[in-house]
């Protein structure tokens, strides 16, 4: 059934405007566990080569919710907001 | 550089309600907001219980004006089985003794709101700029001040310095301010992930057909809330991020939409599926340290929300509330050392949401084991299914054979299931029995007084004691009356 199918890319809403790098990943601390592949709704890790992969232009779609930075136990992954009115806008909540 | 009393980070319920209070009590305050508005970064639409009439008078005095708002008086779960059959709908109603039964004499019963937090949120960020707060939106704070190992000030991410006697961190669960002053990193547990669904629908044909309730469904899938609001609903469920995080985080959300019944459900409202959300939960047995020097932090930021239920934004009012008074009580004082601070967790330890804080483990363990144990939800749904057979009605109206005959395998069918049901109970459900207050529990024994033989004759306190004396529960309880 088509309308309980959830597409990311329509349902998610975002702004206009750089959002600066606000997700810092450090390779070298990545153990490859893939926690942040499962965890994250937008699909924006992937894994290659036993190590962790954020896709480049993640500011537009990423939901913010941090999943990625609590998840990653070797602490690779650090959280930050994006740039002042920037990122995601909630429309209906 | 510019200097304020309280600078307060964040414009969600915890942080505009820090400034409000601080207003009020004549301090200059400032609160920082990272959207163009207050609620644009939520992804958590409210419900409100019956508390927030105690606590937030004026909060929801104004509610009904709002566009999304619905009252919501009941909470209807829906429990289904392995084939996604509806097997059992239980409500919780209001009934005639509910005014006794809320220790806040509200005459309110089981009473709710529910409300977007786009309405919300600016609400309570306007009741701080009327008390004299100043609101910035468009503006993410980045960075503390730290001197001498005391919270002086933040900085903008655009490199301004902010001073102030007190910094309020209002800045949700990954708390950039408490993780800059060095309060932690990651929490490393006890945090959720919930993701939920918004749906448009016909707000008369929502009447109709849920009226002011607030739906659960519970399956072997495990559970997952359905908020109505005026013309919509929510559809969310939590899990816990942990290392045994198994599946996709839309997972739960896809299993309730296969649900026959909640497909009906949305084809009757005309429901529009709009917008996916994703919401960072602190979900702890216990809030972590809420200060350090010349810092306080509140709502998420402080760990906060309900252990049994999740609910945040009464716990950010509260704690935002009782922070912003601390701090004027530090100001006033001309101390505001991590020392003198601490009284912020004495006064928060010692209000409502300390008592709900206290038996956190308790409450964490029961929902922590329905979202990761899919034996507990299987056992609950069985039980429940079970013991809803033997519900008085179903034993007169089972015509599978001659009445006495049916009435008896029932009765049979009871017995059968008690070992089960008590291994199920003493596991689960239990440790909730540590929540039970001491003045409860002493009071129900002595209404039991007069039924026991011997005992009935003893005086209160004599009876008292030999109870204490048989049983050790009893007595820690008593002791604590």
């Amino acid at each position: 059934m088509e309308e309980f199918k959830i597409d990311i890319k329509k349902v998610v809403f975002h702004k206009e405007g750089d959002t600066g790098d606000f997700i810092n990943y450090d390779v070298e601390k990545c153990d490859g566990c893939g926690m942040c592949v499962k965890v994250c709704s937008a699909g924006l890790w992937s894994l290659k080569d036993g190590k962790a992969r954020l896709a480049p232009r993640y500011g537009e779609l990423c939901l913010e919710c941090a999943a990625c930075w609590e998840i990653c136990v070797p602490e690779a992954i650090d959280f930050s907001y994006p740039a002042s009115g920037s990122g995601v806008t909630i429309k209906y909540g | 550089m510019e200097k304020w009393d309280v600078v307060i980070v964040g414009g969600g319920p915890g942080g505009s309600y820090a400034a409000k209070t601080a207003a009020e009590k004549g301090l200059k305050a400032v609160f920082f907001e990272r959207g163009d508005r207050p609620g644009e970064k939520n992804s958590s639409g409210a419900g409100l219980g019956t508390r927030w009439w105690r606590d937030f008078p004026e909060i929801m005095s104004k509610l009904p004006e709002l566009p999304s708002y619905r009252k919501a008086d009941m909470i209807v779960i829906k429990v289904v089985d392995e084939e996604n059959r509806v097997r059992l709908v239980h409500g919780t109603t209001g009934s005639d003794r509910d005014g006794s039964r809320w220790s806040n004499s509200l005459d309110k019963g089981m009473a709710g709101a529910a409300i977007y937090r786009l309405d919300l949120d600016p609400l309570i960020a306007d009741m701080a700029i009327q008390a004299g707060a100043e609101l910035r939106t468009s503006t993410l704070i980045s960075d503390v001040i730290i001197d001498n190992g005391i919270v002086t000030g933040v900085k903008t991410e655009k490199g301004e310095s902010i001073a102030a006697e007190v910094v309020i961190a209002a800045d949700g669960g990954m708390s950039t301010m408490a993780r800059k002053a060095g309060m932690r990193n990651r929490w490393g547990g006890g945090c959720t992930l919930v993701p939920q669904l918004d749906f448009g629908c016909d707000g008369d044909k929502l009447d109709a057909v849920a009226g002011n309730a607030e739906w659960c469904w519970f399956g072997p899938f495990n559970g997952a809330y359905q908020m109505h609001f005026a013309e919509s609903f929510h559809l969310g469920a939590g899990k816990w991020l942990r290392p045994d995080w198994d599946t996709k985080p839309t997972e739960v959300l896809e299993r309730v939409m296969e649900i026959p019944a909640f497909r009906k459900f949305c084809k009757v409202v005309d429901a529009q599926m709009r917008e996916y959300q994703a919401h960072f939960l602190p979900w702890l047995k216990k809030p972590v340290k809420s200060y350090t020097g010349g810092m306080m932090l509140v709502g998420d930021a402080g760990g906060f929300p309900c252990p049994l239920d999740g609910e945040g934004i009464w716990h950010a009012c509260m704690s935002g509330r009782i922070a912003a008074e601390t701090a004027a009580w530090a100001i006033s004082r001309g101390d505001v050392s991590e020392r003198a601070l601490a009284e912020y967790e004495r006064r928060w330890k010692a209000s409502p949401l300390g008592l709900e804080h206290q038996y956190g483990a308790e409450f964490v363990e029961l929902w922590d084991h329905s979202i990761f144990d899919p034996e507990l939800m299987k056992g609950l749904i069985q039980l429940l299914l079970e013991f809803s057979e033997i519900h008085p009605f179903s034993i007169l109206f089972d015509w599978s054979d001659d009445h006495v005959g049916c009435l008896n395998q029932h009765i049979e069918h009871l017995f059968d299931m008690m070992p089960e049901f008590s291994d199920f109970a003493s596991k689960y459900m239990s440790p909730l029995g540590n929540t039970i207050s001491p003045r409860v529990v002493k009071r129900a024994l002595l209404q039991a007084k007069p039924k026991v033989p011997l005992f009935k004759f003893l005086p209160d306190d004599l009876y008292l004691k030999l109870l204490a004396r048989m049983n050790s529960r009893i007595r820690s309880w008593l002791e604590t009356v």
